[in-house]
């Protein structure tokens, strides 16, 4: 499954988000994976390739995931994104 | 002429701490590209044998990592600290992981997979701008962790070294600094780096004879021989003499004077410290400090998911002001934005942080809420409690920004009272640090009680040449004509506006500045704890009359050179 998410924190998929981003899709058992809208789609378990996405503040990016729990990462993922850096 | 004595070398540098010590050199080099054979041919290699190799290597980097960061929080603080934990996801990544399998697959030992996998990354951010390209450095020093692991090179630990060592670097990192043990190490000494770099603030705290910015002749000094590191005259001396020797060992401290000093015509003068945790209080009380002149509160905000509470702040506060009875404790509100990042907040990656939003504009914008917390816990703290209490706003650069502040404080005020919470309303001042804050000190001076002069930003921003960069280091010196021209505009401003005028940057603890200080005008003077006592003894050979006459020509010198020459003829 798949959704198309707006990144609002400040810092973009970068630093302190990003590093957030890649901590919680790894405890999912999901497959889970994040693009840019229109760039092919890269592993959100790597710091690497989520920062080297260099998704910024009010860029949507979509987030894929197959498993048994692809439904709870996304809502996780979609949250965090969603979240502006000071309240998380 | 003994022997002895004609091997004897004298390398120039800059003094960080007012210190000697002598040891045996050993040089330090971190980033040392480990360069490996050719490797063999894919047949012999057994690609099982490698990925246990790998893994093994990887647990022990993990383990390294692990003590390293729990070292750093513990002497530096948790905001250095926070690099060994990107060092860590780093060696974790799954592209990462997975390039090296792809190595090992492909018939490489495991050291040449890992240089393989990481060549990419590490060029990828290396292009990239800024912040990015950081990055580049993080990854390299991973790249370099697993390669000595894999290859049983030798690493010099800083945490455990030989008693007695000198430490030679290209470059000290502040997590690197953090780690020198000050039983241990007799000093150190460093090509790059100037009396502002955070190395040398370090040093500073730990107590270490330090010389930096030595330059590329460093290089001439072999391991294992005996050096000095006068960190007082900002030398580094190679096979030292005898008696070059008994002088670095007995060193020149000076008798810590408990009592506030005043110059030798009778002239008092506040010689506080400078703090940045509740731990270092104490050190500060133990040199001689008359009071707390910086006390930096973003300790409390940092390595923390939330915010501290009121309560919480309230009792630090008291602690600070309860170690200084008699004296004065100056409290600066968070100062972020610049360089410091924290948690919770929601700080945009900025090119060129220290021109952007930090220290006040922060506290008036989005960190409000925060700042009137901060506020609130200060205003309670100084209620019943026997020393002065003081609050600065840091970054000031317009009325305006000092008026809201000042406002804040009245309406948190107001608050408290109709709560019918005891408050005891501080003193209120500002840092002076931005070009323009000199400029308007004397509006700024009648709208609150004090003004403190912190020199390593104001040089930054008078001179245009940041701390940490070395190709303009020069220019980073408060002893340009420019910047003691602002010094003097402030404290004309402190006097117009009938405050009273410190200063708080590292000028402030050079002893053989302590004169000219004086002689500009300022009030009080706050630093390391380190140099207190020998900058209460400067002020008490201090002639007013004297100083003012040199203060004088320094500020009216065309030149740096001239203001040197100003300083020595007197």
């Amino acid at each position: 499954m798949e959704r198309t998410v707006t990144v609002v924190p400040e810092a973009g998929l970068h630093a302190r988000p990003a590093a957030k981003f890649v901590e919680t899709a790894n405890e999912f058992d999901a497959d889970i994976e994040v693009a840019t809208t229109d760039g092919k789609p890269v592993d959100a378990a790597s710091m690497l390739a989520v920062t080297g996405l260099t998704a910024k503040q009010g860029e949507d990016v979509r987030i894929i995931a197959e498993g048994t729990d692809a439904e709870a990462a996304l809502d996780a993922l979609e949250e965090l994104l969603s979240t502006p850096e000071s309240e998380t | 002429m003994t022997a002895d004595e004609s091997d004897t070398r004298t390398f120039e540098g800059t003094g960080a701490t007012p210190l000697a010590g002598v040891g045996t050199a050993r040089w330090y080099d971190p980033t040392a590209e480990t360069s490996l054979e050719e490797p063999p041919p894919a047949d012999t290699v057994d690609a099982d044998d490698e990925r246990d190799r790998f893994e093994s290597a990887r647990d022990r980097a993990r383990e390294e990592l692990t003590t390293e960061r729990d070292r750093t929080a513990e002497h530096v603080g948790e905001e250095e600290a926070a690099v060994f934990d990107a060092h860590r996801q780093f060696l974790d990544d799954p592209q990462i992981t997975d390039a090296v399998e792809d190595g090992i697959d492909d018939g490489l030992p495991a050291e040449h997979a890992v240089d393989r996998a990481f060549a990419d990354p590490i060029d990828q951010f290396a292009e990239m701008e800024g912040r990015m390209a950081e990055r580049a450095d993080d990854l390299r020093d991973v790249r370099n962790r697993l390669l000595r692991l894999l290859t049983d090179g030798e690493r010099v630990d800083l945490a455990s070294l030989p008693t007695g060592t000198v430490v030679l670097a290209e470059r000290l990192t502040p997590s690197e600094t953090a780690q020198l043990d000050p039983d241990r190490v007799a000093g150190f000494a460093t090509v790059l780096g100037g009396r502002t770099s955070h190395a040398a603030i370090f040093a500073r705290s730990l107590a270490i004879p330090a010389v930096v910015g030595v330059g590329g002749d460093l290089h001439e000094i072999d391991a294992d021989t005996d050096v000095v590191v006068d960190g007082e005259a900002g030398t580094v001396i190679v096979e030292p003499t005898t008696e070059e020797r008994k002088r670095a060992q007995c060193d020149r401290r000076v008798d810590v004077r408990d009592d506030p000093v005043a110059t030798a015509d009778g002239r008092p003068i506040e010689v506080a410290a400078n703090v940045g945790t509740i731990a270092e209080l104490e050190g500060a009380v133990a040199q001689g400090a008359d009071g707390i002149g910086l006390f930096r509160t973003e300790f409390l905000f940092l390595d923390r998911a939330e915010p501290p509470t009121e309560d919480e702040q309230v009792d630090v506060y008291r602690e600070a002001l309860a170690a200084f009875p008699d004296g004065r404790v100056v409290v600066r509100t968070l100062d972020v934005g610049g360089d410091k990042p924290i948690p919770y907040l929601d700080q945009p990656e900025s090119e060129n942080p220290f021109l952007g939003q930090r220290g006040i504009r922060r506290s008036l914008g989005p960190d409000a809420d925060l700042f009137e917390t901060q506020l609130r816990a200060l205003l309670r703290a100084g209620a019943d409690q026997a020393g002065i209490l003081s609050v600065m706003f840091p970054m000031v650069a317009t009325v305006p920004e000092l008026e809201a502040a000042l406002e804040t404080v009245d309406s948190i005020t107001a608050d408290l009272e109709a709560d019918g919470v005891p408050v005891e309303r501080p003193e209120l001042g500002l840092m002076i640090e931005t070009p323009s804050a000199a400029l308007l000190a004397g509006e700024l001076a009648e709208r609150v009680d004090f003004l403190s002069i912190g020199t390593n930003d104001l040089t930054q921003y008078v001179m245009a040449a940041a701390r940490e960069n070395d190709r303009v280091a020069a220019l980073h010196d408060p002893r340009e004509p420019a910047v003691l021209r602002a010094i003097e505009m402030t404290v004309a401003g402190a006097a117009e506006g009938d405050a009273w005028v410190g200063m708080c940057g590292e000028m402030a603890g050079d002893p053989d500045l302590t004169r000219l200080l004086v002689g500009l005008g300022l009030d009080e003077v706050s630093m390391s704890a380190v140099t207190i006592p020998e900058v209460k003894a400067a002020v008490t050979e201090v002639e007013t009359g004297e100083a003012e006459a040199i203060a004088d020509r320094a500020t009216a010198a065309p030149t740096r050179a001239a203001v040197e020459d100003a300083l020595r003829d007197s």
